[in-house]
Order: structure tokens, then sequence, then C-alpha cells
């Protein structure tokens, strides 16, 4: 058995952690909350550009006709940058499953953005920037939508009111969307929780008291660890689970929700570590671990919550 | 394998393959755990021989082992990691005291080791003179990275637990089914990540710090099975001796995982030293 990446899969994802380290800094995410948008224009064009956008979508749509292995470190680097914005609703989900209708080739191109609506929240996560909302068997598109004040300045929540429906199915690989979410969104809080932990350490080495980098102390050492060690093992489950669901393995549902429900954790457990290593300045505006640590206590109950999702995991092995 | 020359490999990897003959690790002092570059048990030259003198204890499977491999101070005037040498000994040489150790569980399964002018040969020597550090780290970490604890270990124990669960628990109880799942969660994710290892090391990637992150991750998950057992049993999680004795046992031996080599606490030294690079200090 084999269990590892090919080196095409590990370049492209390198080539998105470059592109993100110079067009989506903290200054960016910032941005994109302060102006109210949770969105970044140029950096969607370059994604688009560089077939982040349509990686799942066919070749003969005019995407990269990749599956969920293919992009499952792309989910990962884009929670590692804090990218804000309907990222991973418009390409995990909306773009591949909207492909072959008359939306698909602006959703491939970008030139349309598209976000989900596809759970029991009354909240629709993205709608003010997001030309269409996709739900499991429609479109919506021309509606009005009233801010609900979402924690995350980068994935800012909306109300939404009139507009006009279509029919549509939002089914990726023969999976519901929000289980294909809630994958994604694993991937996403493990990149996040790895940039927190990263955040943190360059702090501990920074940071010094009683004469000494406060990453010299072992309760600091401990509580990082302990962070890096759920993270670490939240990885491989999730890349099993990109399998499965790549493959149609009767097992996806189940390890999707495994994944989700260790990396929701993982990336609890980071940011409440990570705080407590900050400090005072774990606690102020200024500081740029908020972006991660928002972005984390939203997703992680988005599209299902640890527990339900463990719950899942549950109903499958424990039951004869 | 990895540092033995062509004529120890040949002598020894045999036997140690078909288990013909047993091995027990003499590396930990009574004053030299955590600590372990502290060790004063001394290995001195005369000739084409080394004397041994000195006292090891938490010795594993010493009791019944015909050899063990320790390490000795051979060079007293180093720093404290260099100047340490390691060697294998027969345990039948005379000068040798062997005192097996009582355990938790009530089994002998390590000892303490006397050493009073125990004469090896220098082609006992595994690795270089005064290299004994390096060669024992080495070890370390293929030991707490992926042979120690096979996977199936755990996902043949949860099974079990699972077993347990369907025939004697309360299914309303939901913190009880959820524990469950989540020692299931933990013994397939460790499963998988364990298949990642050994797919990076196939491919060149070798296994470093990272190794210290799997003896945390089994040695937690192997108290909680066992924990989560004893729960369901109730009563019978009291008795030594019955139907359930296994999951007893098993608790008792789980617990001694967070510390033989290397306590937890010490495995989360190296990961914030060598894998997250904090500052060194204590």
């Amino acid at each position: 058995m084999k269990f590892s990446f090919t080196e095409d899969q590990r370049m492209f994802a390198a080539g998105l952690k470059d592109l993100l380290a110079n067009e989506c800094t903290p200054t960016h995410v910032r941005e994109a909350w302060e102006n109210h948008t949770g969105h970044v224009p140029q950096l969607w064009a370059r994604l688009a550009d560089m077939g982040v956008l349509s990686m799942l979508v066919p070749e003969s749509a005019g995407g990269m006709g990749g599956n969920f292995v293919d992009a499952i470190l792309l989910f990962q680097e884009v929670g590692r940058a804090g990218v804000p914005g309907p990222v991973l609703e418009h390409m995990a989900v909306a773009a591949p499953a909207l492909a072959n209708t008359s939306w698909g080739p602006s959703l491939v191109d970008g030139s349309q953005i598209a976000t989900l609506w596809v759970d029991n929240s009354p909240y629709v996560a993205h709608a003010q920037v997001a030309n269409l909302v996709l739900r499991n068997d429609s479109v919506i598109t021309g509606f009005s939508s009233s801010d609900a004040h979402g924690i995350d300045g980068g994935r800012q929540l909306f109300t939404i009111s009139g507009g006009t429906e279509m029919g549509a199915s939002a089914e990726v690989f023969g999976l519901a969307a929000s289980d294909v979410m809630a994958l994604a969104s694993a991937a996403y809080l493990i990149g996040a929780s790895e940039r927190m932990i990263e955040v943190a350490a360059e702090y501990a080495r920074q940071r010094e008291q009683f004469g000494k980098p406060i990453g010299s102390f072992q309760a600091v050492k401990h509580l990082m660890s302990d962070a890096l060690l759920k993270v670490e093992f939240a990885k491989a489950p999730t890349y099993r689970a990109a399998w499965s669901a790549s493959t149609g393995a009767a097992t996806a549902i189940r390890d999707i929700s495994m994944a989700k429900a260790l990396a929701s954790e993982a990336a609890y457990r980071a940011s409440r570590s990570t705080m407590q290593v900050h400090g005072g300045i774990g606690y102020t505006w200024e500081a740029d671990l908020q972006l991660w640590m928002k972005k984390s206590w939203a997703l992680m109950r988005a599209y299902g919550d640890a527990t339900f999702h463990r719950r899942r995991v549950g109903a499958s092995v424990l039951n004869k | 394998m990895e540092v033995g020359t062509e004529e120890q490999k040949a002598k020894f990897l045999p036997s140690m393959a078909s288990s013909e003959i047993v091995w027990g690790q003499a590396w930990s002092e009574p004053n030299a755990g955590s600590d372990l570059a502290g060790i004063r048990s001394k290995a001195t030259r005369d000739g084409d021989d080394w004397i041994l003198n000195g006292q090891k204890i938490w010795a594993s499977r010493a009791v019944w082992a015909d050899w063990c491999f320790g390490i000795f101070r051979t060079d007293p005037t180093a720093d404290r990691h260099r100047g340490l040498t390691f060697i294998l000994c027969p345990l039948d040489l005379p000068g040798i005291t062997v005192r097996p150790i009582a355990q938790l569980d009530g089994d002998t399964g390590f000892a303490e080791i006397f050493f009073d002018d125990v004469r090896v040969p220098v082609a006992n020597t595994l690795g270089e003179e005064n290299k004994g550090w390096n060669v024992a780290m080495a070890t370390a970490g293929f030991e707490r990275g992926v042979s120690l604890r096979s996977p199936a270990r755990f996902g043949e124990a949860v099974n079990r637990l699972i077993h347990l669960w369907r025939t004697y628990a309360d299914p309303t109880d939901t913190a009880l089914s959820d524990a469950v799942t989540d020692v299931w969660m933990q013994a397939e994710g460790y499963r998988l990540h364990t298949y990642q290892t050994v797919t990076g090391m196939l491919e060149g990637r070798p296994i470093g710090a990272e190794a210290s992150l799997n003896k945390i991750f089994w040695s937690e998950m192997d108290v909680r099975i066992h924990e989560i057992a004893l729960q369901i049993l109730g009563p019978e999680a009291e008795r030594m001796e019955g139907p359930f004795e296994r999951w007893v046992d098993g608790f008792l031996f789980s617990l001694s995982g967070p510390i033989y080599a290397g306590t937890n606490e010490i495995q989360r030294n190296i990961i914030a030293d060598r894998v997250l690079q904090l500052p060194k200090g204590m």
C-alpha cells in the first residue's frame, strides 16, 4: 500500500503556497475584513488563472480534471493562508457541480462567484460577493442579502431574500455538497492550524520573560507539542478521506466524517494553545493570530461539527 | 542493520530474526532515566577487551534475555553526550548479576543488571567508540517511530472494545459511545499515519524527531482504550483474575507506555526543540 502524494500534486501545492505567501498576506486578509467584502478580487483572478478554482472541473468543461486527492493539499494551502471568500464553496462544489450548465464557463474562469447554502443554517456565508447561491437542488440568483455579522471577517454571514430559483444539482463525484464541504473544510482547518502553530512558535522564539525566550519553558513547549500532535494525526485521515471520496469507496462518508471530526478538534486545540502562548497580545485585534482562529471557530462548526461527525462515524463502526 | 559491521550482522541478525537469541536493553541507570546522558556505568579498555562496571535498571526483557545492548561511559573526560560507547554483551558472563524487578502487574519483565569487572571483546562495540549516543538515538528514533507498537495491536484492542461495548454497555449512553468511537478513530488514524510514515521512508524521507509524536499518540491511546473498557466492566474491573483479566492486565500494562522508551514529557520536549524549533532549555 502506497500512502503519499505524487510529485505533481506536491509541486502544484507548493506553487499555490508561494502564490499565497505573496498575494494573501495577513494585510490582504485584514483588508478584506475591513472593507466588509470578505473577498480579495485580485487574488481570486490569480486562483482562476492557476487552475485552482477549476481543479475539480472535468477537462471537457475547461477545468483541470482533478479529483479530491489532487485538490486536498490545495484546500490545506488555502487554509494556511487563511484565504477569505467563498474559495472552498466555489472550487469544491459549485464549479464542478455546475460545470456542464450555462454557469459553467463563468465559474471556471472565475468571472462569476458562487457560494453554497446546503445545510440547515439560516445563514449563507459569502452571499454578498456571490453572483449565485447553490442549494442542494437549485440555484438562486438576483437575491438581496442582509448582514448577519459573522465572527470571521473572511467568512461573512448573511440572510438572503428574493431572487430567482432554478433547478440544479449540487452533487460532486456522487457526494452531497455538505459532505464535500466537510472534507474541504477539514483540509482547510489543518492548514489554518499549521499556520497558527508556526506563528506561535515564532512568537515563542522571540518573546522573552525571566530573561529567556518563552519557548524555552517546558510549559510552553508542551502546549505547542500537544497542539501539533492533534494536527499531525488529523492529516492522514483527511488524505485518506480524499482518496475514498474520489474513488467512490463504500466508506467515503465515514472517512469524511472522521476527517472533519479530527480536524475540527485539532483546529480548536491549536487556536486555544497558540492564543495562550501569545499571552495578552493573543487577545488583541492587532495580533494576526485572530485571522486563523476565527476562521477555525467558524469552519469547525460549519458543515457538521465534531460531535455530529463523530456520531456518524459511530453509527458506521459501532452497530453490527 | 544501520551501524553494525558485516561480521556483526552475520553473527547477530539471523538469530535475532528467528528469536533464537533474545535481547534485553541496558540503558537506564538509577540516576540516569530521562536524563540518559548522565549514565555512569563504565567500560575501560584492557587490550582487546572492555571491562564493564556499573548498574543498569529497567532493563526490558533482561530476566530471560541471552544478550543485552548497553551504553557505557568510555571517555570520562568528554562531554556528557560524547564519550559513550554502545556495547553488546552476553548476560551469562562472570561478574553479571541480573535481579528481576516485579512490575505493577505482578509480572517480571524488566530487571536490574549489575556489572562487576565483566570482560567482553572490543569487537562487540556497535558503531564507533565514543559515538554510542548517536547509535542509541538512532535506535530510539526507529523504536518510537514505527517498530515498537504496530497499528494492528490497537486495531485488535479496539475491535475487542467494540465487542465489549455491544455486549455489555448501555447503547443510549452517548458519552460512552462517543468515547468508543473516538478510540476507534485514534486506532484507525494511527494505522493511516503509520502507512504514511512507512511510504515516506520507502520514498527516501527518513523518520526524524516526528517519531516522538508517534510515541505519545499510541501510548495515550492505549491507556484510553483500557480506561473505557474498565468503565464498561464496572465491578468486574476490580478483579485481577476472572473472565475479563485481559482488560485489567492490559490497563496496568498500558500505564507503562507513557513512561518507557522516553517519557511522554521528554517526547514533548523533543518535538518542541526539533520539530517546532523552540529554544533549548528546561
